[in-house]
């Protein structure tokens, strides 16, 4: 309470929540703390935003205690009090950090804690004396502390530009590597040169780009605005904005690998691949409600039967064309997705789960093993996979390849779609909301069920064939468990059922952890992370079906809320 | 449903179109038997292993199969009360070892746990449980109570992002090499009868694990909490009418099940002697498999799955594939395990000792 | 956050993107400032004060984590050594993760690739990573040099065309498997064997091709056996191995494994007195940590390092190693790192070029050819490239573990050299 006393007089001291306040602050110096401990903050302070004053690390930690601020600021106590107990948070949460800083030492942490060595308290103290250092950070605590609370009472169309613009001006300096090297050696690299050196941006380029960013915002949320509002005083709104939703992701999915080159084009390429086994198993789980964790398999045989097929290699059974093998490969995961129905016909929910998870694993074992070793190559694989061509026209490069498989997701996503919305689609609907109901309607459950396992695998078969083309080669390695996660993660978190839903899934799950790539072990945390905030947030996922998310805010009303009478009908 | 379908077209709907399947799945099964019957015999005839190599298997088996049971317990009752796969719970019994190793190594330095088993396997057991408990607790309260009431696959990617999370944390700030478990000198003896000796590391497992599993069968049976549970497990929104409170017994659960991975932690220690971020993945997911092999959400079935889990992994390759000539049996076993458990699963969907599950998952 | 917010901003975000890189397409490349230097493939100008950028592609996730991490470790060494300059210019080594898969060190190979600046690459530590990612590289007219990637087929005589580029400081598992039998036959005196492999590429090559040229040399391999490398149970396994009464076990596998394996051999009847040989990727001072008691007594086959036959900087390097980074070798291909980026800095040095404007010329095929020219003494031994780009002269020797301190690790002492 004496602090808040010192740092805001004029304040009326009771106004101030000083136990909420100092939990915030504990709680958010606890995110800093942790920060440390697990060497995020190390590895973040070896790279700058602004070269020679800003690096990711502290950067981080500012953002650490703003939010501490915003936080623990509310709007409802008037500006003065929320900024003196922004400002109090801020500092708590500086304090907690720097004290961390001041123990290592002491206290010997690194036999225990690898990450928290000398070089991490030196940076905790900002290369200060350890006592000036803490005052320091204690200070710039504060000032984050009392931007949050500021920032909390700034209007939202000031607000929402200022933070996309430190976003842009982060994502500037984060990314700046792949940002030069598409700048430079050309009529932009002036601009490379305003805001850019080597290591980063400079401070100048910063402001720069800060600025221009915030502007550009502030126009595009004005914009957005009116947008909006004219959009809502039409009735069908939704469906026209669904299609230029639609239209926007396609213009970026076909014009970004001409622009951003061969990396790019391998990263949406890869992308591309996860689209469509995230659409295949979207007609598992997302229509039949069959939960599938052995997903990966499906891809193994696509990618091998391509292999065996056409490989300049002495595993090869067969030297055939491209074009010709992937039929093959797609029926050969058909067949091989029906007999993997046929044991668990009868095993229903997450029993599923396990008994396709073993399907999975045994795939892959048997993949790597010994015992098949003479006839797929064991551990060395297969390599020589020649790449397809057109007209004698070779498609070699990564952005060819994308192109291919581009062309390849609109068919499938064509084909799930009919699917969707036909006979079958409809059965297996049925089957997902309740097996006996269905069964009793006279809907075959054994074909339904077959046929969701066969079209998912054809799917995964067509991707594994140009997975395999890809690398010219097929590695057991690349067949893991991990696999079918992420292809189960990437259509939840796009919206199960929804197909825009599984191309952003896929960019965001697939694509945003490539971009990270130098930060190696990190980006799982990272991806955990951003699973489990995702899911906190939107359970019905990023772009759901409208079904889907009326079912959900359905259940959800049954308890929390008063159910909405049109999610009853549904 | 109003239409009418005459009984003799169903009939022969039903043959012509079942009996393909029919003869698939006979065709498996008899298949799978074939291999197994053929794989023992051979292996007989040829007559490398003794009786004494076989107790050995089985001791093997029992072993990782405690472990296995040990895990499959909290599966199944965080499934049982929630309906939630909570795929982490290899990342708690992880924290647990990590905890244990941390302990019992300040304790090997100080010559405390060669002089004092008892007093210090006390103290890393319940180290352990405490760590994984709060591990579980904490994962409950910031990931999986948002979830009370989401229908859907929502909560199970929550859970494999928190698996993510924990490894990575541990990974982050422990570092990724792997440490060796102390091994003091009353941990290597061995018991010998009848000719066949037996580490008595391996039996102090097996016993303690019955012991717990019994312990925890009590609670789960007689406790007021217990009670509570298995009332939510049954129905929670009638066990809320009744006046049970749902997310107490929810706590509850985690509290056991996290206690159940911390001692799962200790005994991999013990017996695998090695920690590091990644452990717990693995078990987790044969746990997983145990507990559903068993009837998820039914305790004796958990155990049960989990030893069964074990006991073919340590005696499948020997017995089935040695006879049969088959290059790197041992790199198969999960293969032999998970054929196993779907085989299970073919004549049992709903696992050993499963009760029908309802209609619906949640 | 509300649905409509959300697509506000992803509006906002898609338009940025394409209108941000649509205008960098328009951007024609420029001219160059005459350059000193021709080059068929492509001159990299670096100008003056900016860094000389090296890549690297490891695998610095997963389980594999410490495999490419050492890898890491040894070439950040060497660049310091370097006092951070080539010539006059910083370094920056860009380090890519390629997860120790094809994909992986694909979509790392062309991230490195994508970048003008890269001059020359380091890594992989995978084979698997190396057979995808190396022809991407060279197709950019980048060289590359693999630090633990073994697998024979990427320098064997009749390599394609497309791993032209790739060049490797580490000794191909055709040459140690060859060597470890002959040494278990003749001088261990072992005249039956199990082989034990992991299923990686590394493993199970090594396994095969020692497994031949023992039964060359007279002996014979009674099983060839595998595990997974998640197997934390290994007694089974080690019980049916004993029904066979092996002399000894060839065992080339990873930290966790060998750990495992080394521990239950000892507590299985009959395989108590029966030694287990090992291979490079368990010289590591995490084998040691990982193992504890047991390790004493493991023998393991390795290149000479020992003062007296050539690596004179050995052990003033490991010093450095756990002074910077606070523990022992995590794996056994630090000291080929080192190597890979000795060579590629005095490739750079040979070939770079200063021009009038200050900036320094690097023609990329040159660089490449020089490559194949330079000859030192090494960490791991002498570095002289054969024409297929065969750089490690395997001088092969059997090391021993003798203490189960991980602060003792050194190889030359712990694990002592005990042949020749």
């Amino acid at each position: 309470m004496s602090i808040a006393i010192l740092k805001a007089p004029s304040v009326s001291v009771a106004s101030v929540d000083v136990a909420r306040t100092l939990r915030m602050g504990l709680l958010l110096g606890g995110v800093g703390v942790y920060l440390a401990a697990v060497g995020i903050l190390a590895m973040f302070n070896e790279r700058w935003i602004i070269v020679g004053l800003l690096t990711l690390g502290y950067g981080v930690l500012g953002l650490v205690y703003l939010v501490a601020g915003m936080i623990s600021a509310r709007r409802g106590a008037g500006l003065m009090t929320a900024l003196a107990s922004g400002i109090l948070s801020g500092a708590i949460a500086g304090l907690t950090v720097s004290v961390l800083g001041l123990v290592i030492g002491p206290f010997s942490l690194q036999s225990v804690f690898t990450q928290l060595n000398g070089k991490l308290a030196d940076s905790l103290a900002l290369g200060l004396a350890p006592l000036s250092g803490l005052l320091v950070m204690l200070g710039i605590g504060a000032v984050c502390g009392a931007i949050g609370a500021i920032l909390r009472f700034t209007p939202l169309t000031v607000r929402r530009p200022l933070v996309i613009a430190a976003l842009v001006t982060v994502t500037a300096g984060l990314f700046q590597e792949l940002i030069q090297i598409m700048l430079q050696d050309g009529p932009l690299t002036p601009v490379q040169d305003l805001i850019y050196e080597w290591e980063g941006l400079t401070a100048q380029g910063a402001a720069i780009v800060f600025v221009v960013a915030f502007i550009l915002a502030l126009i595009g949320v004005q914009i957005s605005r009116r947008r909006a509002r004219a959009a809502a005083a039409k009735a069908n709104a939704d469906s026209g904005q669904s299609l230029t939703k639609m239209g926007m992701i396609f213009l970026v999915l076909v014009l970004l690998p001409l622009m951003g080159g061969n990396y790019i084009g391998q990263v949406l390429l890869l992308v591309g691949l996860y689209i469509l086994m995230g659409m295949g198993l979207n007609l598992e789980v997302g229509l039949a409600g069959l939960l599938d964790l052995g997903f990966v398999g499906f891809f193994a045989v696509g990618a091998y039967v391509t292999a065996l097929l056409t490989a300049n290699h002495p595993m090869a059974i067969l030297h055939l064309n491209f074009w010709v093998a992937m039929p093959i490969a797609v029926l050969a995961s058909v067949v091989v997705g029906v007999l993997f129905g046929i044991p668990v016909l009868g095993v229903r929910g997450d029993y599923l789960a396990v008994a396709t998870m073993g399907l999975g694993e045994i795939v892959r074992v048997l993949v790597v093993s010994d015992a098949a070793k003479p006839l797929l190559g064991g551990p060395l694989g297969i390599t020589q996979v020649p790449k397809p061509a057109i007209f004698g026209y070779g498609l070699t490069t990564p952005i060819q390849l994308y192109y291919l498989t581009l062309v390849a997701s609109l068919v499938a996503g064509l084909i799930a779609w009919r699917l969707e919305g036909s006979r079958l689609g409809r059965a297996w609907m049925a089957l997902r909301d309740d097996e006996d109901v269905a069964a009793a309607l006279g809907i075959d459950r054994i074909e339904c069920k077959l046929l969701a396992y066969g079209l998912g695998a054809a799917f995964a078969g067509l991707a594994g064939s140009i997975f395999a083309v890809m690398l010219a080669s097929v590695y057991p390695s690349s067949f893991q468990l991990v696999v079918s996660i992420n292809v189960l993660a990437l259509i939840i978190v796009g919206g199960m059922g929804s197909l825009p839903g599984v191309a952003i899934g896929s960019l965001v799950l697939i694509g945003l952890p490539e971009l990270l790539r130098e930060f190696g072990e990190y980006r799982y945390l990272f991806y955990g992370v951003a699973l489990i905030f995702m899911m906190q947030f939107r359970p019905e996922g990023l772009m759901p079906s409208k079904v889907r998310k009326r079912e959900l805010h359905a259940a959800m009303g049954e308890t929390s809320e008063p159910a909405v009478p049109t999610a009853r009908a549904a | 449903m109003a239409v009418q379908i005459p009984e003799d077209r169903l009939k022969i709907a039903r043959l012509s179109r079942i009996s393909i399947v029919d003869v698939l799945l006979w065709a498996l099964r008899i298949g799978v038997l074939g291999v197994v019957i053929a794989g023992t015999i051979g292996t007989l005839i040829n007559g490398r292993y003794g009786w004494t190599q076989w107790v050995d298997f089985v001791v093997f088996g029992l072993t990782l199969g405690s472990i296995y049971a040990q895990i499959a317990l909290g599966y199944t009752m965080v499934y049982g009360v929630l309906r939630l796969i909570n795929f982490a719970h290899g990342d708690f019994m992880m924290s647990g070892a990590f905890s244990a190793f941390f302990v019992a190594n300040a304790f090997y330095r100080s010559g405390f746990l060669e002089s004092h088993p008892v007093p210090a396997l006390l103290c890393i057991l319940i180290t352990s449980m405490i760590v994984s408990t709060a591990v579980a607790l904490l994962a409950e309260r910031f990931a999986y109570r948002p979830f009370r009431r989401v229908v859907g696959l929502a909560p199970l990617i929550c859970a494999i992002g928190v698996s993510f999370f924990l490894q990575q944390t541990f990974r982050g700030m422990f570092g990724s090499s792997i440490r060796a478990y102390p091994d003091p000198s009353w941990q290597r003896a061995t018991i010998s009868f009848l000719g066949i000796e037996v580490q008595a590391v391996e039996l102090l497992v097996i016993g303690l694990a019955v012991l717990f599993m019994i312990g925890l069968y009590l609670i789960v049976q007689y406790t007021k909490m217990g009670k509570a549970m298995r009332a939510v497990a049954e129905d929670g929104d009638a066990a809320a009418l009744m006046g049970i409170d749902v997310d107490k017994v929810v706590v509850f659960t985690f509290m056991l099940g996290g206690a159940m991975a911390g001692i799962a932690g200790v005994f991999y220690c013990f017996v695998y002697k090695q920690v590091y971020f990644y452990m717990g993945f693995t078990p987790g997911i044969k746990a997983f498999g145990a507990a559903v092999l068993g009837g998820i959400g039914s305790i004796p079935g958990a155990v049960l799955g989990g030893f069964f889990l074990g006991l073919v992994e340590s005696v499948g390759p020997a017995l089935f594939l040695d006879g049969l000539g088959i290059p790197g049996p041992y790199q198969l076993r999960d293969v032999i395990a998970f054929t196993l458990l779907i085989m299970v699963l073919i004549f049992r969907p709903n696992g050993i000792l499963g009760e029908r599950l309802g209609k619906k998952r949640a | 956050m509300r649905p409509k917010k959300l697509r506000s901003w992803g509006y906002s975000t898609a338009a940025g993107i394409v209108a941000g890189v649509f205008c960098m397409t328009l951007a024609q490349p420029f001219a160059h400032a005459a350059s000193p230097v021709e080059d068929p493939m492509g001159v990299i100008r670096i100008p003056k004060g900016a860094p000389v950028q090296i890549g690297a592609y490891w695998v610095i996730s997963g389980p594999d984590t410490a495999l490419g991490e050492d890898s890491v470790r040894g070439a950040k060494i060497a660049i310091a050594d370097l006092g951070d300059k080539v010539l006059g210019h910083p370094v920056k080594l860009n380090v890519e993760d390629d997860q120790c898969t094809p994909e992986g060190g694909q979509t790392a190979a062309t991230k490195l690739a994508a970048n003008p600046n890269t001059v020359i690459v380091l890594g992989p530590a995978c084979s698997s990573a190396a057979t995808a990612g190396a022809p991407i590289l060279w197709n950019a007219g980048i060289s590359s040099i693999g630090t633990a990637s073994t697998a024979p087929s990427l320098t064997a005589a009749d390599r394609k065309p497309e791993l032209a580029g790739f060049l490797r400081t580490i000794y191909s598992d055709a040459q140690s498997g060859a060597n470890d039998g002959k040494w278990l036959y003749k001088e261990a005196g072992a005249k039956t064997i199990v082989t034990i492999n992991d299923g990686s590429p590394y493993s199970s090559e090594l396994a095969r091709v020692t497994g031949e040229s023992f039964i060359k040399e007279g002996g014979k391999v009674l099983s060839a056996e595998a595990i997974q490398p998640t197997d934390v149970d290994l007694k089974p396994l080690l019980t049916h191995i004993a029904t066979l009464k092996p002399d000894k076990i060839y065992a080339p596998l990873f930290v966790a494994a060998t750990a495992q394996l080394l521990r239950q051999v000892k507590e299985t009847p009959g395989l108590e007195n029966v030694e287990v040989i090992g291979e490079g990727a368990q010289a590591a001072g995490a084998l040691i940590e990982a193992t504890g008691q047991a390790i004493v007594g493991f023998k393991l086959a390795y290149p000479d390092v020992s003062p007296d036959a050539m690596g004179k900087g050995y052990p003033g390097f490991l010093e450095k190693y756990k002074k910077m980074f606070g523990e022992a070798p995590i794996s056994g291909y630090h000291a080929n790192a080192y190597d890979a980026a000795v060579l590629a800095v005095k490739a750079i040095e040979q070939v770079a070029k200063q021009g009038d404007d200050g900036a320094l010329y690097i023609g990329k095929k040159a660089l490449h050819d020089a490559l194949f020219t330079i000859s030192f003494e090494g960490m791991g031994g002498t570095v002289k490239c054969n024409q297929y780009g065969q750089c490690a002269q395997l001088k092969s020797a059997i090391y021993q573990y003798v203490s189960a301190d991980p602060a003792t690790f050194s190889i030359g002492t712990n694990p002592k050299k005990i042949w020749p």
